[in-house]
């Protein structure tokens, strides 16, 4: 009688896990508990520190052992590019400058400058089927969900989720991102979406008589107002025509190389949000 | 029958933790398509061993935390544990527990089973993965399975019944 009842409870015990898990997925799945996300996210989050730790250490480690010449040249090196720099950002303050005084004239909205902030990726796998990356900046740093990420001068992609001190970014390449882009050569727009391959894109809604050439490089373009207008997102590397279908199947590398990339760019656009109060 | 008793309690949660671990280290894309399915191996042993100190509790909370280092669907993993954890205690009642080709037969149902319920959840909530590959894990946890088997089987010892 005891072993009965012991193996009822087991299997009330199941039951009732089963439909605690079936409950959560479907209120995760209309994002209906966001706390119970952000709390799971603080939880694993030095669990993903930990697991970065070696990567982090040699990489500190080998900058440590730097020969001091490799420094000097490096240093010299920026230091060039540094001057070269600052002349043309003084170009394009007067460029700025001059637009500002246009807008005033034209009595449109004013535009500001965007606000950046380094963060780094921590070296932690997600799912097979997801290209997310964990970043160790998060809502104490102003970091909001929908933000975009950038690499260098090329785009990364977008935030995702955010902890306190941690936030989950979505890559280009995930199968759930979608950017539109335009063809810097052409100017004909497209939509460039991921397949859940690493460093790969589809380019979508790009019909069979459009001039679309092998090496054509994508920009964003803008529309939607989510991502910064006429930054790089990909190189055309391949193109199918099917006859029985209307569209051109395009392939295209990502410009942001996400096997490389350790340090991303969180852009807040001011003219944005400026615009939007 | 053998009796088992653990080394020090807290093993399993330590087993799993590891586990959790071997799931989010960082391997080259093309190889993250073969990762065994490190947790759930190391549910099912603990289901075989120890049914009675394993508890669905350990498959549910191990299942929410593998579904936020993944960045899954919260509660997708954890059903699948869950599941696995129902088959793997009611067939480990079936088997002796000693013989390595009924334990492959076991691991190779179990972890079927819930890469079945995982790619049930992935059709809903998304697109689901279109290819032969999603069934890569399966059997690359067949082929680390006496490896985990027995690296496990150092964390108890058995004490023979008079």
């Amino acid at each position: 009688m005891q072993l009965k009842d012991s193996s009822q409870t087991k299997t009330l015990h199941f039951l009732s896990f089963v439909f605690a898990s079936l409950l959560l997925i479907s209120a995760d799945y209309r994002h209906a508990v966001p706390a119970v996300r952000t709390a799971l996210n603080i939880t694993v989050y030095p669990l993903k520190v930990l697991v970065d730790l070696p990567y982090n250490t040699t990489h500190t480690l080998l900058r440590f052992f730097t020969s001091h010449e490799k420094l000097s040249n490096e240093n010299e090196k920026l230091r060039r590019l540094v001057t070269i720099y600052s002349a043309r950002d003084q170009k394009y303050r007067s460029i700025a400058a001059q637009n500002q005084r246009f807008r005033e004239m034209l009595e449109t909205a004013e535009r500001y400058d965007d606000a950046y902030l380094l963060a780094e990726i921590l070296t932690v796998d997600s799912d097979r089927f997801h290209q997310t990356v964990t970043i160790n900046k998060g809502s104490k740093d102003q970091v909001f969900e929908g933000q975009i990420a950038l690499s260098g001068n090329s785009i990364y992609g977008q935030v995702i989720e955010t902890a306190p001190h941690s936030s989950i970014v979505m890559q280009l390449s995930d199968p759930k991102h979608t950017i539109p882009v335009r063809n810097a050569r052409t100017h004909e727009k497209a939509l460039a979406m991921g397949v859940g391959k690493e460093n790969i894109v589809n380019l979508e809604h790009i019909e069979n008589l459009e001039d679309v050439n092998i090496g054509d490089l994508y920009v964003s373009s803008g529309l939607g107002l989510l991502f910064p207008p006429d930054f790089p997102v990909a190189v055309v590397q391949e193109k199918h025509y099917n006859p029985a279908d209307s569209m051109t199947t395009v392939t295209a590398t990502t410009v942001t190389d996400f096997r490389r990339t350790r340090e991303l760019l969180l852009i807040w656009q001011k003219s944005r949000t400026a615009g939007e109060e | 029958m053998e009796q088992y008793t653990l080394r020090f309690s807290g093993a399993i949660s330590l087993s799993l933790l590891v586990a959790l671990i071997l799931s989010i280290v960082h391997i080259p894309h093309t190889l993250q398509f073969w990762r065994p399915e490190w947790v759930a191996l190391v549910l099912v042993h603990w289901a075989i061993l120890f049914p009675r100190e394993s508890s669905y509790l350990h498959a549910f909370i191990a299942g929410l935390l593998l579904d936020a280092l993944w960045g899954a669907t919260l509660g997708q993993h954890a059903l699948g544990f869950v599941i696995l954890h129902f088959i793997a205690i009611r067939m480990s009642e079936r088997i002796t527990p000693k013989t390595l080709s009924q334990h492959f037969f076991l691991v190779f149902i179990c972890i079927g089973t819930y890469l079945l319920v995982n790619l049930w959840i992935l059709g809903i909530t998304q697109d689901k993965p279109a290819d032969w590959s999603y069934w890569f894990p399966l059997l690359s946890s067949l082929l680390v399975w006496p490896l985990v088997h027995g690296l496990l089987n150092q964390l108890h010892i058995a004490n023979k019944s008079l």
